[in-house]
């Protein structure tokens, strides 16, 4: 589902690289938890994923899909197939929740039957039925990033791409979304999640890949993790 | 797949695609709309910015308008005159008078008799006695005078190649009065004519300055207030948003802006004009004539006033988009 090859990602010319030759391999419907301190590159690798940046070297190939042959013209294409979550929510914040789930299937241009058949039943889902009036101000942080989540999910995408989304959470809010990544994990999709939270990655028992400077220093399968 | 079914397949896909662009159409336009709505501090602040961009761009026009009709009316005060002795023949004063009006440049030639004259003296005068004591001495004779309106008043060559050849004019003209274009009188012409000028020239320039810094400082407006939202784009971009899905509604929210605020600074305008006319026509400033084709043409006035603002809005939302939407 996801294949790195000897990615190398620099920013600058004479800078250290934010990446290094790392070589990665996912497979479709894994669990996967991307480990690391600050600077060890979870971020920038994600961005490769996301394609908001380009690697200086390597290969990347994304649900078939390889970069090095993917126009810029159709990187909206690419994302509408990845499914991302961020720390910060990044919801639109003039919008309900129903407007913040149904922007990412307008965007694609489902007809709008299509979308009040979908909707609905993704609220539902991430728990936030009776809120789809509220405006993200009105949720807690815990809520928003069910939103996130929802809006992530609503396109039913292969790959579901999570960074830190428990890092603004409270240790209850954060359990919660990571049982709701783990329901859609269930439902066949492929998860990939950054956390920096100890507690989570020794809980879920999942394969859990590590990154410092930019190389990986360890991949487990059922793996644990300590700061 | 048989031919038919092949062609088939390509008008539904066609008629498929063309629905998803007009639904796109669609959404764009009620996201700009949402936006408008529900940013009421950004949408107040763009929205009296443009205002106030129309309002200048507006009254720059009319300004430069009225100047314009103000200058005009002053030079059709301003005319050169040239005298011809009291007892001219009447067959010698109309071939003087079509002389006159043959020559390029001027518009107008009107005959005053020396009976007129001196009419016109005695009512300007009719407060001074020494001067109506004058008048009636044997020898206060007037001469009969041209009096000719010319298009350009700082070009006189025409008229003062009259007085030089004319041979008729040479016989009968009033040797104790020179043309008015020549000597003390010229000057005076001279000057005007010069200030004429220069206020057309300086009413042109500072229309353009005016213009350029309200545009200017509407784009920045925009520009700040997509820069409020530039996380919302980011966030759009990486769901899959196209390009022209997110411009979309900024672009339609700006013109919204510049819809409002069209007709809000067209009123301003008018009802400022209205405001302003009787003290600015006091002053000799021509305002009705701008006044009356403002409101006779209104139907063109605003629409072009919304295309102004629409075009600024479009302008300003693309440029001001564009930074944040490279890959």
């Amino acid at each position: 589902m996801i294949l790195l090859d000897r990615v190398t990602k620099t920013y600058g010319k004479t800078a250290k690289p934010a990446i290094n030759r790392v070589s990665l391999h996912i497979e479709p419907k894994e669990f996967v938890i991307l480990v690391g301190t600050s600077g060890a590159g979870k971020s920038t690798l994600l961005k490769l994923l996301t394609r908001e940046e380009k690697p200086s070297s390597g290969k990347i190939v994304v649900g078939g899909i390889d970069y090095d042959t993917l126009k810029d013209k159709h990187i909206p294409l690419l994302r509408r197939k990845i499914g991302v979550v961020f720390q910060d929510f990044k919801l639109l914040p003039q919008r309900t929740v129903y407007e913040n789930v149904a922007f990412a299937l307008e965007i694609a241009g489902m007809t709008g039957r299509e979308i009040k058949a979908t909707v609905p039943k993704v609220i539902e889902l991430v728990g936030l039925k009776g809120k789809e009036k509220s405006f993200p101000r009105q949720l807690s942080g815990g809520e928003r990033q069910r939103v996130a989540i929802a809006r992530a999910i609503v396109r039913q995408p292969k790959i579901l791409i999570a960074d830190e989304p428990t890092g603004n959470l409270d240790p209850r809010h954060s359990w919660d979304i990571v049982k709701l990544l783990e329901k859609i994990n269930r439902y066949g999709t492929t998860v990939l999640l950054t956390t920096h939270n100890v507690e989570i990655v020794n809980k879920l028992k999942r394969r859990v890949i590590t990154l410092e400077h930019g190389k990986i220093t360890s991949d487990q399968v059922s793996g644990s993790y300590k700061q | 797949m048989s031919r038919g079914n092949k062609s088939e397949a390509k008008v539904f896909a066609l008629k498929k695609r063309r629905r998803r662009q007009w639904l796109t159409f669609v959404r764009m336009c009620r996201y700009g709309v949402n936006n408008f709505s529900r940013n009421a501090w950004l949408t107040i602040a763009a929205t009296a910015m443009m205002t106030l961009t129309l309002f200048v761009i507006l009254m720059t026009l009319v300004s430069r308008n009225i100047l314009l009709d103000s200058v005009s009316e002053i030079k059709n005060k301003v005319d050169m005159s040239v005298y011809v002795e009291h007892n001219t023949k009447e067959s010698d004063l109309k071939k003087l008078q079509t002389a006159l009006e043959d020559i390029d440049d001027v518009t107008r030639v009107t005959y005053v008799t020396p009976q007129q004259a001196r009419a016109n003296y005695a009512q300007a005068n009719r407060n001074n006695p020494r001067a109506l004591d004058a008048l009636n001495l044997a020898d206060a004779k007037f001469p009969g005078t041209f009096r000719i309106n010319v298009e350009d008043i700082n070009d006189t060559s025409g008229l003062t190649k009259f007085t030089e050849t004319n041979e008729l004019y040479k016989k009968v003209h009033d040797a104790d009065r020179p043309a008015s274009f020549a000597g003390d009188k010229r000057e005076a012409i001279a000057n005007i004519g010069r200030w004429v000028s220069f206020a057309e020239k300086m009413g042109l320039l500072i229309s353009i300055i005016l213009v350029t810094i309200s545009s200017l400082i509407v784009f920045n407006t925009i520009r700040m207030a997509i820069f409020n939202r530039k996380e919302e784009i980011e966030m759009m971009k990486l769901i899959g948003a196209d390009k022209a899905f997110i411009r979309g509604p900024f672009v339609v929210e700006a013109v919204v802006y510049g819809f409002i605020a069209a007709i809000v600074a067209t009123g301003l305008s008018l009802l400022a004009l209205y405001g302003a006319q009787p003290t600015l026509e006091s002053y000799g400033i021509i305002v009705g004539t701008t006044l009356e084709n403002l409101i006779v043409y209104i139907g063109f006035v605003l629409p072009g006033m919304i295309v102004v603002g629409g075009v600024i809005g479009v302008i300003s939302s693309l440029l001001a988009t564009r930074k944040y939407l490279k890959i």
